[in-house]
């Protein structure tokens, strides 16, 4: 058993390094990946919400400075950039599209860690490099961050990406039964783009829909981390985004098993 | 003349041949208007949710930020129904060599590049943002129609200005290859043309309507819709869009030049 384990971790370091290897390889790409386009997205936010507050003529919105909104704006961006899947569930879609997963399931191994682990080693090294930036930028501007609150809110993100990569395995397992698939893809994740917080603070979504969306578990992909730190939510908060993405996980896991295993018996292994 | 119609008669069956690939998969054209909905609801919603919090944000109130939103919904519709997969496949063609074939058509190279396929599973991606901008038009009470005629002339700027500085970005392909986070960052650079000009501080406002233009794709057809005409802003898209088209045909031939063939 013991034995076992350890085989099964090594491996999945292994994924994860390649993970790394291969996003670093091209290093341009990768520096617009994880510092130029999360950059770009604060600076947007941050105008808009300079806007706002022009316009507002006040110097809270529900209880809330400027200046947390700027910090939610800066932390915001580059949680999202964590938070999301994008590369690799189009790689998954196309591995079952094409039929080059004929080599991946005669592995030793299962396609759902294959991928989790190089999306934990493609994000991990993303989230060392890039959170340089809003760390610096928070001190520099003194923006509201409480700076020993960052590694559990990074610990919920990280925890949630389990939870994305298992929506992106539910999504890839229907690619077994249809074609075109990849604008789905992008449905759920615009529709993320709005449940997780990253485009306005969820908080301000007025009752009752903001208790019920704040309860799903894409809360804590960017507005429990973010809010954590830029202290609009507590530990108790934190706490329930815990366990509404445990729930999440069971649920959304019973159901990708399912999916996977009826897409395996439909599969005929074309394209080989 | 006689080339103009030859052009025009080549896109003419390009489109029919888009229109009879797209009808194959017809659950597309729900998927995509599914997709789209997804998008046009995260804006709404996020200017819908800010407005709870405040009356105005830069010069416009409530209903004329949802007109401008309707206005965005048609014009990338528009953009996406012509141009933007063919921008979009730029940098996988120069990978896999495909892009060799182009280059060999009796044609113009960058004609064929921007308008070979046309993605017509979104028209009615295009029926839906009209259909909101009619009703955020209507909720205005005291719009006066013959406005709309300004949109004659300046969505056809908009689509230039848009399709150049795309173009930019994925032309870059060809001298980086492997440029798809560059892609990604055009994205970020359209966002700010996503939102109304007026909300930006006066100097950065200055370059989003100059340097990098994004700023004229929205914020200027908003304004000849919501405010009295003014003969800037109705003149400079007219003026922008002779040196856009020169300025992409100059940076293509620039581009041409890195281009080594990567087909077999």
């Amino acid at each position: 058993m013991k034995k076992s384990f350890a085989v099964f971790l090594k491996r999945n370091l292994a994924f994860a390094k390649l993970a790394i290897v291969s996003n670093l390889e091209y290093r341009l790409n990768y520096f617009v990946d994880a510092i130029v386009q999360p950059l770009m997205t604060t600076g947007i936010e941050i105008l808009l919400w300079f806007a706002v507050f022009q316009g507002a003529h006040t110097a809270t919105i529900n209880g809330f400075g400027r200046d947390s909104y700027l910090s939610y704006a800066l932390w915001g961006a580059f949680f999202a950039r964590i938070a999301t899947s994008w590369m690799y569930e189009f790689r998954m879609i196309e591995e079952i599209s094409s039929g080059s997963i004929n080599s991946l399931i005669v592995r030793p191994m299962s396609f759902y860690e294959y991928y989790l682990s190089q999306l934990l080693g493609y994000k991990f090294i993303t989230t060392v490099i890039s959170m340089i930036v809003p760390i610096i930028a928070a001190w520099m501007f003194n923006l509201p961050t409480v700076f020993s609150r960052i590694p559990l809110a990074i610990l919920l993100c990280f925890y949630y990406l389990i939870l994305v990569h298992t929506i992106s395995f539910i999504v890839s397992s229907v690619a077994f039964h249809l074609t075109k698939i990849s604008s789905f893809t992008v449905a759920k994740n615009l529709l993320m783009w709005i449940l997780t917080g990253e485009l306005f603070p969820l908080d301000l979504i007025p009752d009752p829909y903001k208790k019920f969306i704040i309860a799903l578990p894409f809360s804590s992909g960017v507005f429990l981390p973010v809010g954590y730190i830029t202290q609009r939510v507590g530990h108790a908060e934190m706490v329930q985004g815990f366990v509404s993405v445990t729930i999440g996980l069971v649920v959304l896991n019973l159901l990708g098993a399912w999916l996977w295993r009826k897409g395996l018996s439909a599969y005929v292994g074309t394209g080989a | 003349m006689k080339t103009l119609k030859k052009y025009f008669n080549l896109y003419i069956a390009m489109f029919k041949a888009s229109f009879i690939s797209d009808l194959e998969y017809r659950a597309n054209f729900f998927t995509r208007i599914l997709t789209d909905i997804f998008w046009y609801a995260a804006q709404i919603v996020t200017f819908e949710v800010l407005y709870q919090h405040t009356d105005k944000i830069g010069d416009w109130n409530k209903y004329q930020m949802r007109v401008f939103l309707g206005l965005l919904f048609v014009i990338d519709a528009l953009y996406m129904i012509f141009i933007h997969e063919n921008l979009e496949n730029l940098s996988e063609k120069v990978r896999k060599g495909d892009l060799d074939l182009l280059l060999a058509k009796p044609v113009n190279s960058q004609f064929m590049i921007t308008l070979q396929k046309a993605n017509t599973a979104l028209i009615g991606n295009l029926l839906l943002g009209g259909g909101w901008l009619f009703y955020s038009l209507h909720s205005l009470g005291d719009f006066n129609y013959a406005r709309l005629l300004w949109l004659l002339l300046l969505i056809p700027c908009s689509l230039v200005v848009i399709y150049s500085m795309r173009f930019i970005f994925s032309a870059s392909a060809v001298i980086f290859t492997r440029s798809e986070n560059l892609q990604f960052l055009w994205w970020q650079v359209y966002r700010i043309g996503m939102r109304p000009d007026s909300m930006y501080f006066p100097w950065f406002k200055w370059i989003i309507l100059t340097v990098l233009p994004v700023g004229v794709i929205v914020s200027i057809p908003a304004r000849a819709l919501l405010n009295p005409p003014e003969l800037f802003y109705l003149a400079w898209p007219v003026f922008l869009v002779p040196l856009l088209i020169y300025f992409t045909s100059k940076f293509w031939n620039f581009a041409l030049k890195f281009y080594s063939s990567a087909s077999s």
